[in-house]
């Protein structure tokens, strides 16, 4: 009867209730009971859980104490006071460090609200750890917190590392959690839990990582009640210096050609990145000819890529890429980005000075002027001495036989302000008098720096 | 001689000079429909050449001569000089000189185009109509009947046949460009020119001796001048 009567009395208590204590573990919620064991923790290791304060209740708790007394207790948690909203919860982290061995520690965690409070004993023992020497080239460190780095790996690539696990103590150590994760770690056969080491022995064992691409890797080995933290990083092999290589024929100006790289063997991995072409002009009067473009897209960089094990590049998707080489002496200049290659791929390639090129031209009559219309390009931008020597029906010249005329400023003026290569088309038109007819052709001469250029035309 | 001669001496060249100045300029080599729909023009000479920038959008279809530059939105045919009211779609255009005789596949119907005004034209001409040219001042219309291309008349009266044409057919003043399985075909008085080319779409007139080959993916230049045959791929106009 005296029992009923205190159920009976403490059941509103916990129906009023609003705030519970929960562990996390991987997003698992666990009510904390009268006591909450941490366990064993190495000496001078720190173990740490994960505390959930959730308001179950319909009013909003303002929590005003929460603390962990007891040695070697300590909870992390956001500063006081707090509140927790209906629903909501607040998490806090209750850790716990010692260096000396004991068998058990007890400790109190109490949290207090205006709604309700609660108190629990928490306990750890603290025994002797084992301790893991980590050999070269692997690096690693056996708290605060535990971790091993592997180090960078080239992808595809093994990197074996040697351990060895003493028991510094008097007695013989049983290690019942011999355990790793990551997919690139690897224990060797050989060592598994449950196992022991003597007093004062030790075990070696060896942890594979076989990273398969380039990227960051992490993992764990959980030893005992210690977690080493596994890290480890993969790169790709340089690529074998590409070659860059282009249709047959020389090179020139207003020429449309094929670029194709290849590997001179094949990729050990996967691979991509850019191709870019820049032009440097031989001339000073222009700082680029924008014609010099890779024809797919009309701009200056294509992404290239490799498969593994292949040595084939693709450029853009196709087996090779088109490009103009526009109408400007100078070096177009091929270099990749994006890919760590054994050597230097950056190819050259020098578009000479060449005489005027005429891409088409036509002389016609018209009322009292004789027109002369010349289409091309001066790739060396030192157009403008011309000479015009006009013939009658039967091919004879016609007095005063060649006629001079320099139009230099003129082109230098028209090839700085366009800014569009050395294409251009010129009408030179000549006040006649009299009857043109029998004026039948013309020869017209249009020189630059690296020669004469002379052109027969009929007018028209 | 001195009687129909002229005056070439220095003091004409001096003028020469003087005009010559302002006669220089960028070379167009005519316009394209790029793959947005924009008219542009294509600039530069043969194997370097450039997209100027967009001036007109909703651009259906459009063919450039020397002398006269056409293009049709859905709904009207645009000259540099203005525009006049069509009929919807696309249309075909044979250029001569200042004027044009106009196909609109749409509703099959043929029109004169002068000074940005439409007259319609009573032919009736079956099959699915290619292209159009004039030649000797007098229309002619390539026309694919049962897969087989045939050049005709206005009348109806037939000219020649193009047998190897399985895709897009071009009529120039002078010679037939036309499309293969896997070739263009510029067809000559003096023979054939066949470039290596699949998948031809389209094959419109982009400017004095060139014509605009389109596959869906890029756009070339051929250049159709007798002796100087040549397929160009225009950059910038992948879609």
């Amino acid at each position: 009867m005296r029992k009923i009567i205190l159920l009976a009395f403490l059941l509103p208590l916990a129906a009023r209730a609003q705030i519970a204590l929960y562990t996390v573990n991987n997003g698992v919620e666990t009510p904390i009971g009268a006591v909450l064991d941490l366990g064993k923790v190495a000496a001078g290791d720190t173990v740490s859980v994960r505390i959930r304060v959730r308001n179950v209740g319909a009013k909003t708790a303002n929590i005003t104490y929460f603390f962990a007394d007891g040695v070697g207790f300590s909870v992390d948690r956001p500063s006081l006071p707090f509140p927790v909203a209906p629903g909501s919860v607040q998490d806090a982290l209750l850790s716990f460090s010692q260096s000396t061995v004991a068998p058990l520690y007890p400790g109190t965690l109490s949290i207090k609200s205006d709604i309700n409070n609660i108190s629990v004993t928490v306990i750890a023992a603290v025994v002797v750890g084992p301790v893991l020497t980590v050999f070269p080239v692997c690096t690693g460190s056996n708290g605060s917190p535990p971790s091993i780095d592997f180090g960078l790996v080239q992808a595809g690539h093994l990197r074996l590392c040697n351990f060895s696990l003493q028991n510094p103590g008097a007695q013989d150590m049983t290690i019942s959690t011999f355990q790793i994760t990551g997919a690139a770690f690897q224990i060797s056969p050989g060592l598994s839990a449950p196992f022991t080491i003597p007093a004062g022995g030790a075990v070696t064992f060896v942890i594979n990582f076989t990273p398969s691409a380039a990227a960051s890797y992490t993992g764990s080995l959980a030893i005992a009640t210690r977690t080493y933290a596994l890290t480890g990083t993969a790169f790709n092999a340089p690529l074998p210096t590409p070659l860059l290589e282009f249709d047959s024929g020389p090179i020139q100006s207003a020429q449309q050609r094929r670029l194709t790289m290849r590997l001179p063997s094949a990729a050990s991995s996967s691979a991509s990145g850019l191709v870019n072409l820049a032009f440097v002009p031989d001339t000073t009067l222009v700082t680029d000819d924008p014609a010099v473009v890779f024809l797919a897209t009309g701009t200056r960089s294509l992404p290239f890529t490799v498969t593994q094990g292949s040595a084939l590049i693709s450029i853009g998707g196709q087996t090779s890429a088109m490009f103009q080489t526009g109408t400007t002496s100078g070096q177009i200049r091929f270099t990749l980005w994006g890919v760590q290659t054994a050597g230097d791929a950056t190819t050259v390639l020098t578009i000479p000075a060449t005489a005027i090129s005429i891409d088409s031209a036509i002389a016609t009559r018209r009322t009292g002027d004789l027109d002369i219309q010349v289409t091309g390009f001066d790739n060396t931008y030192s157009a403008g001495a011309m000479t015009f020597t006009f013939f009658d029906t039967s091919g004879h010249a016609l007095p005063p036989g060649a006629i001079h005329a320099d139009f230099t400023q003129d082109f230098r003026t028209f090839f700085t302000k366009a800014q569009a290569g050395s294409a251009f088309q010129v009408r030179v038109s000549f006040p006649v008098t009299g009857d043109t007819s029998g004026i039948g052709s013309v020869d017209v001469q249009l020189t630059n720096a690296a020669g004469v250029e002379t052109q027969h035309l009929n007018f028209q | 001689m001195r009687r129909f001669l002229l005056i070439l001496c220095w003091v004409c060249a001096s003028a020469v000079y003087a005009r010559a100045q302002s006669g220089i300029q960028v070379p167009t080599a005519g316009a394209i429909v790029d793959s947005s729909g924009a008219l542009r023009p294509v600039q530069g000479v043969a194997g370097s050449f450039w997209l100027g920038p967009a001036n007109v959008s909703g651009i259906l279809s459009a063919a450039c001569s020397e002398q006269l530059c056409l293009a049709k939105t859905d709904s009207k045919v645009l000259s540099p000089t203005g525009s006049v009211d069509a009929p919807p779609g696309p249309a075909i255009f044979g250029l001569d000189g200042d004027r044009a005789i106009l196909f609109f596949p749409e509703p099959r119907m043929f029109a004169r185009w002068h000074d940005d005004s439409l007259d319609p034209l009573d032919w009736t001409v079956d099959g699915e109509v290619l292209s159009v040219r004039f030649s000797a001042g007098e229309a002619e219309i390539a026309v694919r009947r049962d897969g087989q291309v045939w050049i005709v008349r206005a009348d109806g009266s037939l000219v020649d046949s193009i047998p190897d044409a399985s895709g897009p057919v071009l009529l120039l003043p002078k010679a037939v460009v036309f499309a293969t399985k896997d070739e263009i075909v510029l067809r000559q008085d003096d023979g054939d020119v066949r470039f290596e080319l699949a998948g031809a779409q389209s094959i419109t007139v982009m400017g004095p001796g060139y014509a605009a080959v389109s596959t869906g993916g890029a756009i070339y230049a051929l250049r159709t001048e007798p002796g100087r045959e040549s397929l160009f791929l225009l950059p910038g106009n992948a879609p």
